[in-house]
């Protein structure tokens, strides 16, 4: 009986040294290394259009251009700070016409080559109902694009405004035409294409085994310079601290987004990581629902009264709430914004926290405490309110916790109803709510979120608020139209979100910073914030550096 | 017999048809809402309403379910919503993920199992048996899941003896296809195996050296000693042989395990089966892999059950059926 557990413990032991000896192959030098990501997502479709995953934008960034893309400053006004990819160079014809040139070396990974007719179908595609694109809305503003020549692309606008440039590039990723015409445009959303994708960027698709792993090769013939990293390898995860755990144990070499403080430690503690922080693209508040819990029409008993909600935002010390769940990796924001805005700005004037004050003006509402129960009450009502958390997010249910525990010291009692995503998701989007923990990633524009979110155009979408102030709107419209220059458009901006922040529809509580984990042996690292992956072409392995992995020929 | 076998398999169809139908009515009854935007995402309702339209979503219920039971009769299990690919292919994927992973941790629970509880009976009260009964007590104690992350510290980030996560190696082997793989697919199965297996073989453990003494009291192991029978025979023929029936009935309980896996443990080891599979559809309301999940999972257990009254007929003859009834 031991002698057979014996045996089959040293059976064990024979299988793990055999399996854990890697076979270092014959590749050395500069154009070696393999990158392995841990990823807590998986794509669904590997096309562009029909896809808002952020592992489809990471791994379509190695695999599809874009015209032009964002630099490090990820200024959206204007176009002096974007950087040529798809399109070699472009120029103004009007005010409203913008005129793409196409590198006429770029070249699709089966060999054809990329023209502007790739361009036109794109946006064609991206703009066609059928398809059901995402980013459909964000390109309403651009009236067509057309092919002048197989090496020009013509975009018009509707209008002139200050992120025409950034709208014309930024959403679309250049799709292969002479692939993709026969697909009927209503079957994109499970397109074959979209398994085996054929792209024009850095780096070419090689497989994709669902579940576990996907693999892409570098293009050595890439236009814009060979890749330095051969093979890129996405490991999917279910969750960031199981990514953390396969990090640490040397199966992975990079991770986006740490998260919480735990995983900064655990990682930090592994010496062959090296950890990059960069600005943060999300940020999260406690929203108040304006109008009666399902019923649109009606002012909320509490929260439609403007004095209560800024009573409620003076009661919680945001500060101490971000430092107990976030430690140091995260900012108060000073309104509806992440960092990674240009227009993040500590100094836009925000309701201070003062909980004498906060007191003072519910009992000047006729919100006091006449039954003693520690939880004040006006004409037989409670000041009680429920509010929705998704289960899912640890971070959001730690502030609910530490907000209740903030609210009662004023007086005020809050519920906590933790439901799962897809309820939290249908709940807010029927109104079916007092309050709720928001969380929201952004793009680098301001636009499309301060107009979604917080905008009447907004209402029936992502306003679920139902925040309505006309002040606002003009500001919006000021800022994101006609032509302003970047500093007319930050004091518009900066007027539009003080106009929120004296409303309070909402208390803003946290813009976590983003930290990145990446093995230390990759050299001349840059983590964009935006799309954290997207510069991995230009990353480099030292020869010296080299481990078995990176050497290793399949 | 052949009667009642047709008349078990007849019912087995009905009890799997109802759950499926149960299934999908509850699923589209619940709240949610599939077609989400990935998390902290504003979702836009245009591009909500033209994917529920373009999955038939925006029709009746009964008109959805006579169009899936037409397509079920087809072989074709549908669309799923989140994965963007056919039903079918998801699952292919995922159940060999399954059976392997539950596949190793049930023979490493029953023969492990089996052969601790046979020892102990055998040693009853003595220090082995003492031994043991406080170390599967133990074992049996721990949540899987608790004992799946110790197993990850000490030999994936600590010794970094096995691997921490995943079905295999992605730089070597994205794909079990030589023999270097097949061993790479061991090594990555040992750890959440062992943590499945080695909780449920002390479970059966305990089960078994119960078993095998409450037989050992019977009349008949006595005549079988009164009568000469070497001790070997008496244990193997008489003893272990009574004292299986109650393993066959916890072995066809055990059956749909192999297909629907272990959510927890598949989530810690970052294995791609069922278990993670339905609870991905379901929190993402997936609607056709959450029927087609259930489906699988209902057949299995229908399967499992037939499987072990057949077993139990096999072993023990007065259960058999009589020819006329």
């Amino acid at each position: 009986m031991l002698g057979a557990m014996r045996a089959t413990f040293l059976l064990l032991i024979a299988v793990a040294t055999l399996a854990s000896c890697e076979r270092p192959g014959g590749c050395t030098g500069a154009y070696c290394g393999t990158l392995v990501f841990v990823s807590p997502g998986e794509p669904d479709i590997l096309l562009p259009p029909v896809s808002q995953q952020v592992s489809t934008r990471d791994i379509g960034d190695q695999i599809f251009l874009k015209l032009a893309d964002i630099g490090p400053s990820t200024n959206t006004i204007g176009d002096e700070d974007f950087q040529p990819q798809l399109a070699e160079r472009w120029e103004w014809d009007g005010p409203t016409t913008l005129v793409f040139h196409v590198d006429p070396r770029a070249r699709w990974h089966d060999g054809q080559p990329v023209t502007a007719a790739d361009v036109a179908f794109t946006f064609d595609a991206y703009n066609d109902p059928a398809v059901a694109s995402p980013f459909r809305n964000a390109l309403r503003r651009v009236a067509s694009v057309t092919a002048r020549d197989s090496a020009t692309a013509v975009v018009r606008f509707r209008e002139r405004y200050p992120e025409m440039f950034f709208d014309a590039v930024y959403h679309m990723r250049i799709l292969p035409a002479h692939l993709l015409r026969g697909v009927p445009r209503d079957q994109w959303k499970t397109a074959a294409f979209g398994r085996q994708p054929v792209g024009d960027g850095p780096y070419r698709f090689v497989s994709w085994h669902a579940g576990q792993s996907l693999e892409l090769q570098a293009d050595s013939t890439f236009f814009l310079g060979r890749p330095a990293i051969r093979r890129l390898i996405w490991r999917f995860t279910p969750n960031v601290p199981v990514a953390v755990t396969q990090l640490v144990a040397g199966e992975g070499d990079a991770l986006e987004y740490l998260g919480t403080p735990d995983n900064v430690s655990r990682v930090r503690a592994a010496q062959q990581m090296t950890l990059y922080p960069y600005r943060g693209s999300s940020y999260g508040y406690l929203g108040f629902n304006l109008t009666v819990n399902g019923d649109t029409t009606q002012p909320h008993p509490i929260f439609g009264d403007r004095q209560v909600r800024r009573a409620l935002t003076m009661a919680v010390d945001r500060a101490r709430l971000l430092t107990s769940v976030f430690g140091d990796l995260a900012k108060v924001p000073p309104g509806p914004m992440s960092q990674l805005w240009w227009i993040w700005d500590p100094e836009i004037r925000q309701l201070p926290f003062d909980t004498v004050q906060a007191a003072r003006v519910l009992a000047s509402h006729g919100w006091r405490d006449s039954d003693h129960d520690g939880i004040r009450d006006r004409a037989g009502q409670r000041l009680s309110f429920h509010v929705l958390v998704p289960s899912t997010s640890g971070v959001r249910k730690q502030y609910a916790r530490l907000l209740q525990e903030q609210f009662r010291t004023v007086g005020v009692q809050m519920e906590i109803d933790e439901v799962e995503p897809s309820v939290f998701q249908e709940r807010a989007g029927a109104g079916r709510f007092d309050a709720a923990l928001f969380g929201w990633t952004t793009d680098p524009s301001p636009s499309s979120g301060l107009v979604q979110l917080w905008s009447r155009s907004g209402f029936g979408g992502s306003n679920f608020l139902r925040y309505d102030n006309a002040t606002y709107d003009q500001l919006v419209e000021r800022a994101t139209g006609g032509v302003l220059t970047r500093e007319q458009a930050r004091t518009t901006w900066r007027r539009a979100i003080e106009t929120i922040n004296d409303d309070a529809p909402a208390i803003f509580l946290f813009a976590p910073d983003g930290v990145a984990a990446i093995h230390s042996r990759v050299a001349d690292v840059n983590v964009r914030p935006d799309s954290w992956w997207a510069l991995v072409r230009t990353w480099r392995i030292p020869p010296d550096r080299l481990i078995d992995r990176d050497r290793v020929e399949r | 017999m052949a009667a009642w076998l047709v008349r078990r398999v007849a019912a087995s169809i009905a009890i799997v048809l109802a759950v499926v139908t149960l299934t999908f009515v509850l699923v589209h009854l619940a709240p949610g809402t599939p077609f989400l935007p990935p998390p902290e995402t504003p979702a836009d309702p245009a591009v909500t309403a033209r994917l529920r339209a373009q999955f038939h979503l925006d029709e009746p219920i009964p008109v959805q379910y006579i169009a899936y039971l037409g397509q079920l009769a087809r072989g074709n299990l549908g669309l799923s919503f989140a994965l963007r690919r056919p039903v079918a292919d998801a699952l292919a994927e995922a159940v060999p993920n399954t059976l392997l992973l539950a596949g190793a941790a049930l023979l490493l629970d029953f023969l492990l199992g089996l052969a601790l509880g046979v020892y102990q009976a055998l040693r009853v009260h003595r220090l082995p048996d003492i031994i043991l009964g406080n170390a599967t007590l133990f074992i049996y104690s721990f949540p899987t899941f608790w004992l799946g992350l110790i197993l990850v510290l000490v030999f994936g980030e600590w010794l970094r003896w096995f691997p921490v996560a995943g079905v295999g190696d992605p730089v070597l082997c994205p794909a079990a296809d030589s023999l270097r793989c097949v061993i790479d697919r061991l090594w990555h199965l040992t750890l959440p195996a062992l943590t499945l297996g080695l909780v449920g073989a002390a479970g059966t453990a305990r089960f078994q050296r119960a078993a095998m003494l409450e037989v050992a009291g019977q009349d008949y192991i006595r005549t079988a000693r009164a009568k000469g029978a070497r001790e070997r025979r008496v244990v193997l023929r008489h003893q272990l042989r009574n004292a299986l029936l109650s393993f066959i009935t916890r072995f066809g309980l055990a059956f749909p395990f192999l297909l629907t896996g272990a959510v927890l443990i598949e989530t810690i080891f970052a294995w791609p089966g069922m278990g993670r599979l339905a609870t991905d559809a379901i929190l993402r309301r997936d609607y056709p892999v959450v029927t087609a999940a259930a489906l699988l999972a209902s057949t299995l257990v229908v399967l499992g059950n037939l499987l072990a009254d057949v077993l139990l007929a096999v072993a023990d003859p007065r259960l058999r059926v009589p020819a006329h009834a």
